[in-house]
This record gives C-alpha cells, structure tokens and sequence, in this order.
C-alpha cells in the first residue's frame, strides 16, 4: 500500500518536472543582474522551455502548463497581461505543426528551429502589443533580446535535457 | 474487432478537435486578458497582485547564488576604482559643507519669508527603502518589484533613486511593490526643462531614453538642459530631478534618466501624501 503511494508520488513529481523546471528557468529571466547590457536584453526563456518540452515530451508538457507558465509571467512581468500566454500559445502552435521536421533530427537542426519559430512568435507578440498600444515597441531591444535568446538555447537545452534524461523516466520501457 | 478499431479512431478525433478547440480558447482568453487591462479590471489586478507575492519570493531565492558571483566580480573590479574615488570625495565633501552653510541660511530665510505671506508647505514626505527583487527590461515592459515588508506604500507613490525619480508604484502586495519605470510604455509624467520651466509629459516607450512630449510648439530645447518633475496633476511633486536632453530633432526629444535603471539595488518609495490624478481614477473606477 505505502509502496504503491511512494510509487504514485514519485511518478507525478517526475510528471510535473517538466513544468516545475520551466517555472524556475523562466524565473530565472526576473533577476536583478546590476549588468548593464544584459539587464536591457532580457531574453524569453519560457519560450525555450515551451520549445524544448513541446518537442521533446509533449506528453507531459500539454496546454495546462504552457497556460501555468503563461499566467505566471503574467503576475511577475509588468508586460501586457496575457501577451505572455499568447506568445506560449503561438510557439505551441507553431511547433505542433512543424514537428515532424524536428523529430528525432541532429540537434544543430533543432536549434535552427527554434531560431525560426521563436522569431515568428516574438515577432507575432510584438505586432499584437503595438498594436494593443498603438505604436511600434523598439524593435531593436526585441532582437538583441532575441539574439540572446537564440545564443542561450543550447545552454538552456541542456540543462532541460539533463533533468529529461537523469529525473525522468519513460513508462512502458 | 474492426468495431473496436472504428471506436478508437473516433475517440482519437474527438480528442484532436477537443484540443483545437481549448487552443482557440485559450487563444480568445489571452486576447480578452490584454483588453481587461485596457479597462484596468479590479479583477485582473488582485489575481495578479496574489500571483506575483508568491513568485516573488522564489525569485529572491534564487538571486541568492547570482548575486554571490556578482559580488566576488565587483569586488575586484571596485578595488581598482576606490582610490582616485576617495580623492574625488574628499574635494566633493569641501564642496558639500560649504552648500550646506548656504542651504541652512537659505532655509531659514525661506521660513521667515513663508511666515511672511502665510504659505501652506505642502505635506510632509515620508518614505520606506526597499530592495529590488525582480527586474524586468526589454521591448515589452520596464519594471521592478520591492520588497517592502508590510510597510505604508500606497498605488501612485514616487519611487527614486540617488540620483532622481526612477518610477512610481503601480501594484501593492502587502510585502511587495510593483513598480513602473519612467522608461516604460504606461509611464506619462509631468515634468518641465529647470531652467526655462517649459512644461511637457516624459513619456516611456520601452527604450532606455524616454521621449519628451506636448512641449509647445515654439519651445526651444537643447541637449543638455535638466528635466524636473512639474507637479501637475499631482501625482509628482514639483521640482524633482528626472534626466538629461540628450538628444533633440524634428520629430521627438530624447531624455537620459540621471539614474542608470539597470543598477538599482535599493530604491526609496516616497509618499508625498500629493493624491493626485491616480487616486482620483480609482476613486471614480469605485
């Protein structure tokens, strides 16, 4: 009985890894650097998170975590509420459709990717907000944001790919 | 067996057209989410309020060991600095005690004058010091939050720095503060040039120099001249030092805050008690 209750703990906790990390990542994003450059390009790392576990296990990553992670950006960013959950969404849509390209491809191809589909989203973002505001965001704090963002991704990915592959485990192998 | 199968297939597609349907809704939800804030919905507010006094403290958590890497880098790089620092300090303070002797006879001079034509002083400023938790900068949104352990901070109070007005406090969550940079989209403040007291509205935009907006027309500007806040509205008391013109052409006027936004450690939340324009919104949004 107490077996079987350890078992189903470990398991849902092992379930919710992919969201717990993300969470922290994207938390991550929020600190208080006292560097100058780094501080005015923040990049998105949710976006990262969204990217590489929609990828890698959609299975455990579905639409309730990417609104989670959505709506906790929300409480922590000063940033148009929702815009975050809808660029989450964009990404999930984007890379649902194009997921085959990726599946199971060297990951130099993974990381073009996410360059591309990570563009689109933050460029789909930027034209809802200025539109909400009614005038152009600085496009160039969106790209060095972007570039960061894009020059980050293996980091990122590997630290992810290590709590796939050392926390996670595939059930049914 | 092949009823099965068939069975199968259509659980299969009532599952795929049940997830298109919750993205379209979700979608819709974070639409309706950016128009909410169009109308500054109560609702939206207090969620996020709850929302982000439980992040913030994960956050300063996990400053914990950044922070210590931050550290150990300036201590170095700071040892370099501190002894033409301590020269330009010593010359600085002689400077310092003989403004003071002018500012202490000036003082004086001023209350007997205010004595002389019965002037009402404005209320008395209190404040609260606060450390930053959480930082936000890029194309989307400029701002902070403090921790200001259940101390008086109230919607609308002037946030400054050292060196000048930084921002004001836009959410109040018992033991945090969010705050809104000058430099940020939303923020709109009264200021004027100090030295012509041509009057106008620094407008953020996302970008680390804000634009300086509804000068006159014949208004003459020049790089260089210091912004101050001009009290209208009354949100700001007047006279505040906000930045520097840095740049000036045809189409906009570009300001340089005196404070660098991204070094900001400690910030001072001042409550001038002024009310203004934002309490008298909530009061009518009641």
């Amino acid at each position: 009985m107490n077996e079987s209750l350890n078992e189903n703990i470990v398991s849902s906790l092992q379930k919710s890894l992919p969201l717990l990390s993300s969470v922290i990542i994207l938390l991550l994003a929020y600190i208080p650097l006292n560097v100058t450059f780094l501080n005015n390009i923040r990049p998105d790392l949710g976006l990262i998170c969204v990217y590489f576990w929609v990828l890698h296990r959609p299975d455990l990553f579905s639409l309730v975590s990417i609104v989670v992670l959505g709506l906790l950006d929300m409480s922590v960013s000063s940033a148009l509420p929702g815009a975050a959950l809808f660029a989450y969404l964009t990404m999930y849509v984007l890379l649902y459709n194009t997921q085959r390209l990726f599946n199971a491809k060297p990951f130099v191809v993974i990381w073009y990717g996410f360059m591309a589909l990570s563009l689109a989203t933050i460029l789909i973002k930027w034209l809802v907000v200025s539109i909400y505001y009614g005038r152009f965001l600085p496009i160039s704090m969106l790209m060095f944001g972007y570039l960061i963002g894009v020059a980050l991704y293996p980091l990122v990915s590997a630290v992810l790919a290590f709590v796939q592959n050392k926390f996670i485990q595939d059930e049914g192998l | 067996m092949k009823r099965r199968r068939s069975l199968f297939l259509h659980l299969n597609q009532l599952r795929l057209l049940a997830k298109k349907f919750a993205l379209v809704i979700l979608f819709l939800a974070a639409l309706i989410l950016m128009l909410l804030n169009k109308n500054h919905s109560l609702i939206l507010e207090q969620t996020t309020g709850v929302a982000t006094k439980m992040t913030a403290p994960v956050v300063s958590v996990l400053v914990v060991p950044a922070k210590l890497l931050s550290r150990v880098y300036d201590y170095f790089s700071e040892l370099k600095r501190i002894k033409s620092d301590n020269r330009a300090l010593r010359a600085e303070n002689e400077r310092l005690r003989i403004l003071q002797d002018k500012y202490n006879a000036l003082e004086i001079e001023n209350k007997l004058l205010s004595n002389l034509l019965n002037y009402v002083p404005l209320p008395q400023a209190g404040f609260v010091s606060a450390k930053v938790v959480v930082e936000e900068s890029n194309a989307f949104a400029h701002s902070m939050v403090a921790y200001v352990d259940n101390q008086r901070v109230e919607k609308g109070d002037v946030v400054l720095s050292d060196s000048g007005v930084i921002g004001r406090v836009d959410k109040v969550m018992d033991t945090y503060a969010k705050i809104i940079l000058i430099t940020d989209i939303n923020s709109k403040i009264p200021v004027m040039v100090e030295d012509s007291r041509i009057r106008g509205v620094l407008s953020g935009d996302n970008t680390m120099m804000p634009k300086l907006v509804f000068i006159p027309l014949n208004a003459e500007i020049n790089i260089g001249d210091r912004i101050v806040t001009s009290g209208v509205s009354g949100v700001f008391p007047a006279g505040l030092p906000v930045g520097q013109v840095v740049a000036v052409s045809k189409t906009e006027i570009k300001v340089k805050p005196f404070t660098s936004l991204e070094q900001i450690e400690y910030v001072k939340i001042v409550r001038y008690g002024l009310g203004g324009l934002i309490n008298q919104r909530e009061k009518t949004d009641e």
